[in-house]
């Protein structure tokens, strides 16, 4: 019986990340704009996720959160989704070559992530005829990534809760 | 060095060809396929059409539910903040009052402005039965789009171009329009590009969205002189809104001519769709 409710108890941790991906993109909060500060957490879960424990978070799963963002916040349909996609593929590949890994490794991998992912974003946009403020991409970029250790360290106190357990 | 280049090659291919367990989709087949979905959103065709409107229908009731929470928690803020605001509102109101005390004494002033107003309003035919009233669903404003999802769409005949209005201020227009729900794109946004004119002497200009909650006014005369307070208005030069819509009043920062908007686009709960434009143009 103990068994069986530490086994729910793990299968509902390792569910949260997805819990949260979707939740983020139907509320709309993928984008945390508060005064000055601006973080795009939905790059942030996804990086570290990908990462960390490609199970929890399925390549479909993502592509789908991408397309819910674009509908919510009213840009063309796939924007979002390519460059979620493209984080993951950034993310998947740093798994690949790397062998220590550790919060300065993942966050400094995590700086070209975001310059290509914003890349591919923005000339998407450019090309699709909207206007894009050059100034808050910026911004958006440099909280994205200044507030990156503080959801590695939230993220990595799930895992230590058991997650991935299940999975191994 | 051959290797190495190898080993980046192998993990290139491994990152976005190979599945994963529990991975259905393969990287690249996904990447491709959010391209395709890109270039399809360019395809202005019936069927896509439909297709668009029924997913983003479902999306936004879907958004609605989950946003419940963080509505209700935001609101809650709101009151509180409110309540703590009443002393100081105490005493704004009571400057207010005494102003409003002074102008009534002299009513000379709103003669002229009432006069003004009525020239700039000679155009425009108001009819309560053009003008239909839908609640904003979604206020999530996107850093790269400020716009609205209100819960009316065909089914109330809205259609793409119409005026979006808080009470009898301008707030937007209609951008995208599906079965059940439509977008609204506000005049704070970036791609919002509104013609305008500027009372007392009629100055034109073209309103453009800058991202804040103050647009600027862009192709004035060079030799205007335009002050604080100064009103704005629609100018309907374009032929698609009506003329006289009182949008803002001119707010000079360091020399730089911004609006101030009639309406706190923050607080909006309803809007007044107007159906009148598209009706003249059929006819």
């Amino acid at each position: 019986m103990a068994s069986l409710f530490k086994r729910i108890k793990l299968k509902l941790l390792n569910l949260i990340p997805l819990f949260l991906l979707f939740f983020i993109a139907l509320d709309g909060s993928s984008v945390i704009d508060f005064k000055f500060f601006s973080i795009n957490i939905h790059f942030i879960l996804v990086y570290f996720w990908v990462l960390k424990q490609p199970r929890t978070l399925g390549y479909g799963y993502i592509f789908i959160s991408g397309i819910i963002t674009d509908v919510v916040f009213g840009l063309p349909i796939g924007i979002s989704a390519l460059t979620l996609l493209i984080i993951a593929a950034i993310a998947t590949y740093v798994r690949l070559v790397s062998v220590n890994i550790s919060l300065v490794t993942d966050w400094l991998s995590f700086i070209p992530a975001l310059i290509i992912a914003n890349f591919i974003y923005f000339t998407s946009l450019f090309f699709l005829n909207y206007s894009v403020d050059y100034l808050y991409l910026l911004k958006n970029s440099m909280f994205t990534f200044i507030s990156y250790p503080v959801l590695w360290l939230f993220f990595n106190a799930l895992i230590s809760l058991g997650m991935g357990k299940l999975h191994a | 060095m051959e290797t190495s280049r190898e080993d980046i090659g192998i993990a290139i291919r491994s990152a976005f060809l190979s599945k994963e367990t529990k991975q259905k989709f393969s990287l690249l087949a996904l990447i491709l396929l959010s391209v395709v979905l890109l270039f399809i959103e360019t395809i202005e065709v019936k069927p896509l059409n439909y297709l668009r409107s029924f997913l983003k229908d479902s999306i936004y009731r879907g958004s609605i539910v989950v946003s419940l929470p963080s509505k209700v928690f935001k609101s809650v803020m709101l009151s509180v903040e409110n309540h703590m605001d009443i002393y100081k509102q105490n005493i704004e109101l009571r400057k207010k009052k005494a102003l409003l005390e002074e102008k009534i004494i002299d009513p000379s002033f709103l003669i002229l402005e009432n006069e003004q107003l009525r020239k700039l309003l000679v155009d425009q035919e108001i009819s309560s039965n053009n003008i239909i009233s839908s609640r904003v669903m979604i206020d999530k404003q996107s850093p790269y789009l400020n716009s609205f999802v209100i819960n009316g769409g065909r089914n109330k005949k809205i259609k793409n171009g119409m005026v979006a209005l808080d009470g009898k201020y301008f707030v937007g227009r209609i951008v995208d329009v599906n079965f059940f729900s439509s977008r609204v794109l506000l005049i704070t946004d970036l791609n919002s590009r509104i013609p305008v004119v500027i009372e007392p002497k009629g100055y034109h200009a073209i309103m453009a969205g800058n991202g804040t909650p103050n647009p600027i006014l862009e192709y004035l005369p060079k030799n205007h002189n335009i002050k604080a307070g100064n009103k704005v208005f629609t100018s309907g030069k374009e032929g698609i809104f009506s003329p006289g819509i009182p949008i803002g009043k001119i707010k000079m920062v360091s020399e730089k001519i911004f609006l101030s908007l009639f309406s706190d686009i923050n607080q909006i709960t309803f809007i007044n769709i107007n159906l009148e434009n598209i009706k003249k143009q059929k006819k």
